[in-house]
C-alpha cells in the first residue's frame, strides 16, 4: 500500500523531527514501563499477602464493651463463644474454610502416664494461665485441689501443627481420628498402659461452669469411649516449652481425638473445653458481610470480627506506598505524555501543511492523508515500544530497589517515632490488658500474631509480565491515535487550496 | 469533440471579502481542443484555475463535469482521475525526488501501470528530465527543471483534462516548443482538453481558443 510506503519514506526524509519525536515518546514509554512494572509487582506481592493475612478472621474479645456491659460489677466474666455457634459461623457462603479446633484435659483408668511419678497438672484455673511451680505431688497448690480435677492427659482435637511440621510422626498403620469415638495416642503411652491400636479405653473429663469465681464452681462430668486408632512417634522434647515437668505437661500425654466429641460438649459459659475456630474469607472484602452474617447468626457484640490488618499494613505498608508513588507517576507521565504528543502532532500538521496541501491537490483523501500521519506516529511508536520495554525493564529493578528502600526506611522511622509498640496496635485487644488468651478468644489476636510474624517486605523482584506489556501497547496506542486525531482534525479544517495559497 | 467542461454564470469572491474576483462566467471547454486564458497580472486567471480543477468551489453559479455539477460529484476523485494540474507555483513535495513525486501522485490516481517507476522514467524523460535528475529532491532542482516535473505530475495519470497555469514561464524557448508540442499533440491525438493559462505569444499561437479574463469577466478573443 503506497502509503504506508509513504510513510516510511517521510520517516527518512524528516529525521530530525522524527528523532525529536521518537525521543520524546521513548521517554514515555520507558517511564510508563517502569512504573508499569512496578506496580503490576507490587499489586502482585499486595494481593498475595492480602489473601495471606486478610483472609484469616478473628473473633476477638472488645473488653471495652464488655465493661461496658457488666454494669460496674466487679467480677467480670470473659465472653466466650458457645461451640455450635462456631459451628454454625462455619457455614458461612463467605468462607473458604474452617479450621476447628478443641483442647481440654482428662484423666483415664485405662492409661499409665508418661511420668506418672511426677504427678498431675492443672485445675480449676488452667484456662487462665496453668498453676505455677513444679507440678509435683505434694505441691501445696496441687494439695487443695480435688483428686478429680488433676490431670494427666491434655485432649486436643484438630491440632496437628507438629505432624505438618515433622516433629511428629503417625507410626505404621496409624491414622488420626476421623470419627467420633476415635482417638490418637503417643507411641510411647501405647507401650506403657500395655495397650494396642483397636483397644477400647475411656477417659474422663469435665467442662464447669466457674460461677462467681473460684470455689464457686459446679463441674459436670463427662465420659468418652474411645477406640486407639493410631499412634505417633513424637520428635520433639518432652515437655517443650512448659516450665513445669509433670505428667500433664508432658508432650508424650497428649491424646488427639475427634473433633465434634470434644466441641459438642461445650455449651455457653462452661468453661475446661476451648473451642476455637479459625475462618478463612475467600476473599478479604468479604470481612464486612461476614461479620454481618455472624451478627445474625448470633454473635454477641462483646466480640470484634477482624483480620490481622496490622500485620497485613506492617508487611505490605511500604509496597503499597511504592505502588502509590508509581501510579502518581504512570499518571503524571501519561498527562504530560499526552500534552506533549498532542502539541508535537499539532505542530507537526502545521509543519508540514503545505505537503498535506500538495497531497490533497492531487486528490488524495482528507482520511488517507490522515492514515498516513497516523502510520507514521504508529512506526515512531512501534519503534520506541521495543526499544523502550528493553530499557524499561531494565530499569525497572534498580528504580524498585531505590523506591522501596526510601519507603522501607520511611515506615522504620515512623515506627521507630511511634508510641505504639507494634505497627497499627491500634486495635480492642489492647484495652483487654495484655494479648487475648486464645482460651478465650476464636483464634490469636491480631496484636499477638502481628508481633511475631510481621515482617516488612524490604525487596521484591520485579519483572516485565504480559500484563505490562499488554497494558503499554494499549498506553502506546492510545497516545499515537491521540496524535492520529488531532491530525485529522486539524486537516479537515484546511481546504487544499487555502493551504497552498497560505504558503504563496 | 463533446464538451467536458463548462461554466454555468460562475461568480467568485474570496472569503472574507465582497468584491467578485470573478463575475457571472459562462464557458464551454470540449474535448480535443487547447485553451488559453490570458489576462492581466491580478485579473482572477489562477482564481478561475482553481475553480475548473475542482480546488474551490464557486460562490455563484454552476461549474459543469460533463453534466454534473461539480459541487454534486466527489472533488477528490475529480481530482485524481480526471484533471491533471500544473500549478503555477508547482506545489511540489520539495524533499521527495522527482521521481516519487511523479510515482505518489501515481499512486493517488490508482493508475493502472504495474511498474510505475519505470513508466514515471520515461514520462519524465519525454519532458527532458534525465534518470540521474529525476533522482534528485525538488529542492535540488532548479526551477525550469521543478516545473517540467510539475508538468509530468500533472501528464502522469493521463487526466482528460489537463490544466496548466503558466507551465512555461521558466522554460527556454526550445523546451517551451518540447511542451507545446506535447500539450497539442494530447489535444488533438489524445482527445483531451487542454486549458493553459499564459502571457506567452508562443502559448497563444497553439491554441484553438483564446480567452481573456478583463474586469472579472470572460470572453473569447477573435483570431
Ligand atoms: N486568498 C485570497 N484572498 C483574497 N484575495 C485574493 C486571494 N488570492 C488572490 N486574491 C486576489 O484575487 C485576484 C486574482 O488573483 P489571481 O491569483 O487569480 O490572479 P492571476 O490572474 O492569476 O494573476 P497572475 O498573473 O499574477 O498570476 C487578485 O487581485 C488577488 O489579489
Ligand atoms: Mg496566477
Amino acid at each position: 500500500m503506497y502509503i504506508i510506503q509513504n510513510a516510511m519514506q517521510n520517516l527518512l526524509r524528516n529525521k530530525g523531527r522524527n528523532l525529536m519525536m521518537a525521543a520524546i515518546i521513548f521517554v514515555v514509554i520507558v517511564s510508563s514501563v517502569v512504573a508499569l512494572i512496578i506496580n503490576n509487582t507490587a499489586s502482585g506481592v499486595i494481593n498475595d499477602y492480602k489473601t495471606r493475612f486478610g483472609s484469616e478472621v478473628y473473633l476477638t474479645v472488645n473488653m471495652e464493651k464488655v465493661i461496658q456491659e457488666s454494669d460496674g460489677s466487679s467480677r467480670i466474666a470473659r465472653p466466650t463463644i458457645p461451640a455450635e455457634q462456631l459451628l454454625a459461623f462455619a457455614s458461612s457462603d463467605y468462607l473458604l474454610s474452617t479450621k476447628m479446633t478443641a483442647g481440654g484435659r482428662g484423666n483415664s483408668d485405662d492409661l499409665k502416664a508418661i511420668d506418672e511419678d511426677k504427678g498431675p497438672g492443672g485445675g480449676p484455673m488452667l484456662s487462665m494461665g496453668p498453676v505455677p511451680g513444679g507440678g509435683g505431688p505434694g505441691d501445696s497448690n496441687l494439695s487443695s485441689i480435688p483428686k478429680t480435677r488433676q490431670y494427666y492427659y491434655h485432649l486436643f482435637a484438630n491440632q496437628y501443627d507438629d505432624f505438618e511440621s515433622g516433629s511428629r510422626e503417625l507410626t505404621e498403620g496409624s491414622r488420626f481420628p476421623e470419627k467420633s469415638g476415635e482417638c490418637l495416642i503417643s507411641q510411647e503411652l501405647l507401650e506403657n498402659s500395655g495397650l494396642a491400636i483397636g483397644d477400647t479405653i475411656k477417659i474422663n473429663s469435665d467442662i464447669n461452669d466457674p460461677g462467681t469465681g473460684p470455689g464457686d464452681e459446679t463441674y459436670y462430668d463427662i465420659e468418652f469411649q474411645l477406640t486407639i486408632v493410631g499412634t505417633y512417634q513424637d520428635l520433639t522434647d518432652e515437655y517443650g516449652n512448659s516450665m513445669m515437668e509433670n505428667a500433664f505437661t508432658n508432650r508424650r500425654n497428649e491424646i488427639f481425638m475427634y473433633i465434634d466429641d470434644l466441641a459438642s460438649v461445650v455449651t455457653e459459659g462452661l468453661m475446661g473445653i476451648d473451642v476455637n475456630a479459625t475462618y478463612y474469607l475467600k476473599d478479604p472484602d468479604l470481612l464486612e458481610a461476614f461479620t454481618a452474617e455472624l451478627r445474625a447468626k448470633g454473635l454477641k457484640e462483646t466480640f470484634d470480627v477482624t483480620t490481622d490488618e496490622a500485620s497485613y499494613n506492617a508487611i505490605v505498608g511500604p509496597v503499597v506506598a511504592m505502588k502509590g508513588i508509581s501510579l502518581t507517576f504512570v499518571a503524571i507521565v501519561l498527562a504530560f505524555g499526552a500534552i506533549i504528543v498532542a502539541l508535537l502532532a499539532s505542530l507537526a500538521v502545521r509543519e508540514r501543511k503545505y505537503e498535506i496541501g500538495v497531497l490533497r491537490a492531487m486528490g488524495m483523501k482528507k482520511s488517507r492523508v490522515a492514515l498516513g500521519l497516523w502510520t507514521e506516529t504508529i512506526t515512531i511508536t512501534a519503534f520506541c515500544l521495543v526499544i523502550g520495554l528493553a530499557v524499561g525493564g531494565f530499569a525497572a529493578q534498580p528504580i524498585t530497589n531505590i523506591l522501596l528502600d526510601q519507603q522501607v526506611e520511611a515506615a522504620e522511622q515512623a515506627q521507630s517515632n511511634s508510641f505504639m509498640p507494634q505497627p497499627g496496635g491500634s486495635g480492642p485487644v489492647a484495652i483487654g490488658g495484655g494479648p487475648a488468651g486464645p482460651t478465650v478468644t476464636a483464634g490469636p489476636a491480631p496484636g499477638f500474631f502481628g508481633q511475631t510474624s510481621a515482617e516488612t517486605i524490604k525487596s521484591i523482584d520485579v519483572a516485565i509480565n504480559l500484563e505490562t506489556i499488554l497494558e503499554i501497547i494499549v498506553i502506546a496506542l492510545v497516545l499515537s491515535s491521540l496524535a492520529g486525531l488531532i491530525a485529522i482534525r486539524r486537516i479537515t479544517k484546511y481546504e487544499p487550496m487555502k493551504i497552498l495559497m497560505e504558503r504563496n | 469533440m463533446t464538451t467536458i467542461l463548462s461554466l454555468d454564470n460562475v461568480s467568485y469572491a474570496y472569503e472574507g471579502t465582497t468584491k467578485n474576483v470573478l463575475q457571472n462566467m459562462s464557458a464551454d471547454f470540449e474535448t480535443g481542443l487547447v485553451y488559453t486564458i490570458i489576462g492581466k497580472s491580478g485579473a482572477g486567471k489562477t482564481t478561475l484555475l482553481s475553480l475548473l480543477s475542482g480546488l474551490d468551489v464557486a460562490t455563484d453559479g454552476r461549474i459543469l463535469v460533463g453534466k454534473a455539477s461539480l459541487k454534486k460529484i466527489n472533488r477528490d476523485t475529480y481530482r485524481s482521475r480526471h484533471v491533471g494540474v500544473v500549478f503555477q507555483s508547482y506545489n511540489l513535495l520539495t524533499n521527495a525526488t522527482a521521481l516519487q513525486n511523479i510515482v505518489l501522485s501515481m499512486s493517488i490516481s490508482h493508475c493502472p501501470q504495474k511498474n510505475k517507476k519505470a513508466y514515471a522514467y520515461a514520462l519524465l524523460k519525454k519532458i527532458g528530465i534525465d534518470r540521474e535528475t529525476a533522482d534528485r529532491k525538488i529542492l535540488k532542482l532548479s526551477g525550469g527543471e521543478q516545473q517540467r516535473v510539475a508538468i509530468a505530475r500533472a501528464l502522469a495519470h493521463n487526466p482528460a483534462i489537463l490544466i496548466a497555469d503558466e507551465p512555461t514561464g521558466n522554460l527556454d524557448k526550445e523546451t517551451e516548443d518540447d511542451i507545446l508540442n506535447i500539450f497539442a499533440r494530447l489535444a488533438r491525438e489524445e482527445d483531451r482538453c487542454i486549458i493553459i493559462v499564459t502571457h506567452s505569444k508562443r502559448v497563444t499561437a497553439i491554441a484553438d481558443v483564446v480567452y481573456r479574463i478583463q474586469d472579472g469577466c470572460l470572453t473569447a478573443e477573435n483570431g
